[in-house]
């Protein structure tokens, strides 16, 4: 009887674990991309105004924020500084090696290689345009995932631990 | 035994209810539906071996 009790009560321990993580999950995404915008911005000025180098702009960035996020502007840093790659496919690493801790899914991930592919291609005035195209995809997709966390953070949340609930009666 | 069989079966329902309500709250209700279907089959599953023993017991009734 004291094992079952036991068994049970680490069962529903651990699928509320994993619909906590879920919800978190889902409440990280919106919260990096809006960090992302607020990056872009501050890449944009480091580009505008003070013209600085890729990797210098990335340091520079990392080291200012603060922010999360902006550990995908240090691992491209990083990247670049280990030489022999270039800055598209500095980035694009960067992201993949960051999505899941940033919980970002693919179409997140599409937008930031796109960034990627345009990154150090073009004179200023293209550059800036793609950050702020970059900037307004990232906007609809905040949008969208503020929606979807809405809808999506308490279900995680009931679901884990009703589930737990529902194996352990019917094992029981 | 046969209490503990009712009061297992009135917990499902409850959470077979409870699940329903927030899966139709966020909008899901193929899956709430599904809830529901995969909770009356567990529940039948477990009462099919009592209707069993109920067609024996009137099977043996019957024989002279």
């Amino acid at each position: 009887m004291l094992v079952k009790l036991i068994g049970a009560a680490v069962l529903i321990g651990a699928t509320s674990v994993i619909g906590f993580s879920k919800a978190a999950d889902c409440s990280r995404r919106p919260r990096t991309l809006r960090e992302l915008q607020a990056l872009l911005q501050m890449l944009e000025n480091e580009i505008s105004y003070l013209s600085n180098l890729l990797t210098e702009a990335f340091t520079r960035i990392y080291e200012n924020s603060g922010v999360e996020a902006a550990i995908l502007f240090k691992a491209a840093a990083q990247n670049l500084e280990a030489g022999g790659v270039t800055a598209d496919t500095a980035w694009e690493r960067a992201v993949d090696d960051n999505a899941p801790r940033l919980s970002l899914n693919k179409e997140d991930k599409s937008i930031l290689a796109t960034f990627g592919k345009m990154l150090g291609n073009s004179d200023l005035e293209g550059q800036l345009n793609n950050i702020r195209l970059v900037t307004s995809q990232l906007r609809l997709q905040e949008i969208k995932s503020e929606e979807m966390k809405k809808k999506n953070e308490k279900m995680y949340r009931s679901l884990g631990v009703l589930s737990g609930l529902a194996i352990t009666i019917i094992l029981f | 035994m046969s209490v503990d069989l009712i009061f297992k079966i009135a917990a499902i329902g409850i959470l077979v209810s409870v699940l329903n309500q927030v899966l139709i709250r966020s909008g899901r209700e193929e899956q709430a539906m599904m809830t529901t279907l995969a909770g009356i089959v567990v529940v039948l599953m477990m009462v099919s071996k009592e209707i069993a023993g109920l067609f024996a017991a009137v099977k043996t009734m019957f024989q002279f």
